[in-house]
């Protein structure tokens, strides 16, 4: 029998990001039991690097700003493969969860009038993000953090113990769910980072809030965390994941020098000014702006500047285009021959403002430059490409609680699906954090309250666990050379990265599902060495496992999507397909293998828009998006037969 | 025996060697609580680019050469503040610092000394306990206190007044200051400058109203009357935060009752 160390509690969140934080203050304001589980320490989480702001229409610098707008806008940024209502629910309550994190006590920047200032970002009409400079992820979490040490601080006056309703524990790895008989969440089971001695958590309901799957490709803005864990598990424990072919590539990544290659360059810098020239000096953007977006972008430099100080009267500059458009123009400035000597475009806002504007306004971006790559931002342009950034697949959840396909599983923030539809705006990420966090922890209270009795974690199932989490410190039998777990990621980043990245053909995926598959064959004779404690190698070769299952999603929900839509371009099949605009792939695994199981993807119809939502766009632009017998409700299309 | 040995370097074969890249020995201090009753020195030599971080070295001795060797790090560009270690005797975070600045004049051969930071207790390689750290910065209470009702949308504050407290917001708790602190070293339970800094966050933060109380703890023997003025804080901030003047701001307030 497996010696373990076990805990009890209502509510489990895995993940100590925005969501996981703002989900685990929500369970514990309903007075349950809440655990956090994190990988790193507490307050280190990914959600740190978010930089350009939060989007929320507050209507604190233009007072035309409105829900209806927002929603609208992400929409469009998700070429209408969102689920509208979960982009409706994001749109109507951002404003009220940056509030409520301003009397946490957050720190934002202000309007002259002490309101807090929002800025513009790609993809939104109006300035919406909500910002402290460019370290709002930073604050944003630190906040979080500063809200769970008062609460405990409430709790200790109350109980006697600070870690009475909620605990944090950290540098902790979840490596199975587990479920009772009924097919419900009965538990949690992994290991400590420290000693790798095993930790079980029985509980009725789990939160999934782990984050991206950045971190299967090789240039990437991601951390180390990001290797697709929440995504794997969920998918494991038998819940289905939704648009995973969806990945989106930040335009801006630092390009040189290699060591920071991939490094995030907030597209703040876009949205207070600064623009992207190719090697020729041309501001190419305005050649790259695609039908369904004309006439909604300047045509002109002299009208785009314009715009900066007179939006009302002027349209935004394309550089501010959804960042699945500008990653692709960069990408394909890059591939004709004029890209930057390290071989992306620049990005110039040194002749854009003074010196002490751009200090002021972007001081992380100055320190970044200057310290990893010795290039003053104040006078000479940067250096960018596309980075993999964001994946806008993840666990398909009921939009207004958060409950995935497995009673008792809720997901929140990246791990979740469907809120950004094949590309995310710039800023809808922390406002997702917030509006679906809180949501979960609601959905996971009241789902635990529900419950007649709590569910019971088997033996079986924690030996069973136990024995897969050791087994790379014992090699299989037989055939196979023994596999080094970092070369082996090494080469599924590569793969990820040259076959199944920005821009992608069916011949492509396909060899990389071929190299996958020898991949996969190779996991199982990954050997570690050395015990359990502290042991890196044996922590990546867990986490290899999740990074297989998700690096599969991709690829072939990405072999069977035959159009370009948002974060999934086919090179095979460059145009937007209406026929496939409502249709999802979702993927599921299969098979005997327990380890790294097999994917497999079907398509499903999404449940058509509300028609009080879908009269919130023109019908001439849903018809670039919308099959014609999809529009007949819509009362201009009604007006035109009567 | 004493802790300090010199092993013989390992050989680094596998390790890339990109064009311009130069060879240089990485000297970190191990310990594996397992089988090691007291921290000793390794040495390896590995290729580095000028460009490369002291990170990016650790991550390929840790892929290529020894799988075991921990440390912590995860943004990998100064913003999380996880991989604070002593560099060369300085703590710095190890995805700040460039080799091309540690390269030896001259052609001269390089050696990169690699240690865990100071004050805290050590649990495998450059891996320390951050509990004691973290206690400290719980007992500043550092979270927004305010009476009184809540504001329906956000609380009014003046872009001046949230300048007034702009640069200890920056903290990313990476106890760089802390454990370059000398009273730290010596007395462990003195809060330390980040506890300080973070209690000077919310002191000085327009909304806030709980000034009092965290003066009051302050105040106290383990409070910020321990600080010598070395400045080894402010030298240490990767954040370029003014730690010093910001504990001299809190020891004024607390002389002059007023923030």
């Amino acid at each position: 029998m497996t010696e373990v160390e076990r805990h009890n509690y209502d509510v489990v969140v895995i993940g100590a990001g925005g969501a996981g934080l703002r989900a685990a203050i929500e369970a514990r304001q309903r007075g349950l039991t809440t655990a956090v589980i994190c990988k790193s320490l507490f307050g280190k989480a990914h959600t740190v690097m978010a930089e350009g702001g939060c989007a929320a229409s507050m209507g604190n610098v233009n007072s035309n700003d409105s829900w209806q707008v927002h929603f609208r806008d992400t929409m469009r940024g998700g070429k209408f493969l969102n689920n509208w209502r979960m982009a409706e629910l994001h749109a109507k309550e951002a404003p009220d969860r940056v509030w409520e994190l301003e009397t946490y006590g957050a720190l934002f920047d202000r309007t002259e009038d002490g309101r807090i200032s929002q800025r513009n970002f790609g993809g939104h009409t109006y300035p919406r993000l909500a910002h402290v400079g460019d370290r709002t992820g930073l604050e944003l979490i630190r906040t979080m953090q500063q809200k769970i040490v008062s609460l405990q601080q409430e709790d200790k006056a109350e109980f006697g113990d600070y870690e009475a309703k909620l605990k944090v524990f950290q540098e902790c790895t979840i490596t199975e769910l587990l479920k009772d008989d009924s097919g419900a969440i009965s538990g949690a089971f992994g290991y400590w980072r420290e000693s790798g001695r095993f930790v079980l958590f029985e509980t009725g309901a789990v939160i999934m809030a782990t984050g991206g799957i950045g971190k299967s490709f090789q240039v990437t803005s991601n951390s180390w965390e990001y290797t697709g864990d929440g995504h794997a598990l969920a998918a494991r424990t038998g819940a289905s994941l939704i648009n995973m072919e969806f990945v989106q590539f930040h335009p801006t990544g630092m390009v040189w020098p290699p060591s920071v290659k991939g490094i995030l360059v907030t597209e703040g810098v876009r949205g207070d000014g600064g623009v992207l020239k190719n090697s020729e000096g041309k501001r190419f953007m305005f050649d790259y702006v695609p039908d369904v977006f004309k006439g909604q972008y300047a045509e002109t430099e002299e009208e785009a500047d314009r715009w900066y100080t007179d939006p009302d009267n002027n349209r935004r500059t394309p550089d501010l285009l959804p960042r699945d458009e500008v990653a692709r123009a960069i990408n394909t400035e890059v591939k004709e021959g004029r890209g930057s000597p390290h071989g992306g475009v620049y990005l110039d806002i040194a002749s854009r403002m003074p010196d002490e504007e751009i200090k002021r306004r972007l001081p992380s971006m100055y320190h970044q430059f200057k310290e990893l790559a010795d290039v003053d931002i104040t006078a000479e342009p940067m250096e960018v490409g596309p980075t993999c950034h964001y994946v806008m697949g993840g666990i398909e959840v009921d939009p207004d609680t958060g409950e995935s396909t497995v009673p008792g599983l809720f997901a929140a923030g990246e791990c979740s699906g469907g809120m950004h539809g094949s590309n995310r705006l710039g800023g809808n990420s922390l406002s997702d954090l917030l509006v679906f966090g809180r949501r979960a922890g609601l959905g996971a209270a009241n789902y635990v309250e529900s419950l007649e009795r709590k569910p019971v974690v088997l033996q079986s199932d924690i030996d069973a666990a136990a024995r897969s989490a050791v087994s790379p410190f014992e090699p299989a039998e037989g055939e196979g050379a023994r596999e080094n777990p970092y070369t082996l990621q090494h080469e599924l980043q590569q793969t990820m990265n040259d076959l199944v990245g920005i821009i992608r053909t069916a011949d492509e995926i396909e060899r990389a599902l071929g190299r996958l598959a020898e991949i996969r064959s190779r996991v199982r004779n990954v050997v570690v060495e050395g015990h359990r404690q502290f042991n890196p190698g044996w922590h990546l070769a867990i986490d290899l496992r999740n990074m297989m299952v998700v690096s599969e999603a991709v690829a072939k929900a990405a072999l069977l999507r035959t159009e370009s839509r948002g974060g999934h371009t086919r090179d095979d099949f460059p145009m937007l397909d209406s026929d496939w605009r409502n249709r999802l792939l979702s993927c599921r695994v299969s098979g005997e293998d327990q380890v790294v199981p097999d994917v497999v993807v079907e398509p499903k119809e999404q449940v058509p828009m509300r028609q009080d939502l879908l009269e919130l766009f023109e019908l001439s632009e849903l018809e670039k998006y919308y099959t014609e017998a999809e529009l007949t409700t819509h009362p201009a299309a009604q007006g035109d037969t009567a | 025996m004493t802790a300090v040995m010199d092993n013989t370097a390992p050989t680094s074969a596998e390790i890339p060697a990109p064009d311009g890249s130069v060879t240089v020995t990485v000297k970190i201090l191990r310990f594996n609580p397992e089988v090691d009753s007291e921290p000793h020195w390794e040495s390896y030599d590995v290729p580095a680019l000028p460009t490369d971080r002291v990170l990016n070295l650790l991550i390929n001795i840790k892929g290529y050469v020894d799988g075991t060797l921990s440390f912590r790090r995860s943004c990998a560009h100064g913003i999380c503040g996880s991989d604070a270690m002593q560099i060369n005797g300085i703590n710095r975070l190890a995805c700040k610092v460039l080799v091309k600045d540690l390269l030896a004049k001259k052609g001269k051969p390089t050696t990169i000394s690699v240690a865990p930071i100071k004050g805290l207790p050590v649990m495998k390689d450059l891996y320390v306990d951050m509990e004691p750290f973290f206690e400290a910065f719980r007992a500043v209470k550092p979270f927004l206190i305010t009476y009184g009702n809540e504001p329906t949308n956000e609380r009014i504050q003046s872009p001046a007044d949230r300048e007034r407290f702009d640069d200890t917001t920056k903290c990313i708790l990476c106890a760089c200051c802390t454990t370059s602190c000398p009273v730290f070293w010596s007395d462990g339970s003195y809060f330390g400058p980040a506890a300080i800094v973070n209690a000077h966050r919310f002191i000085f933060d327009s909304r806030d109203e709980g000034a009092e109380e965290r003066l009051d703890i302050l105040n106290d023997a383990e409070g910020v009357w321990r600080c010598r003025t070395t400045f080894n804080c402010t030298d240490a901030c990767p954040r370029g935060i003014q730690v010093t003047k910001a504990i001299q701001e809190v020891k004024r307030a607390l002389l002059f009752k007023r923030v």
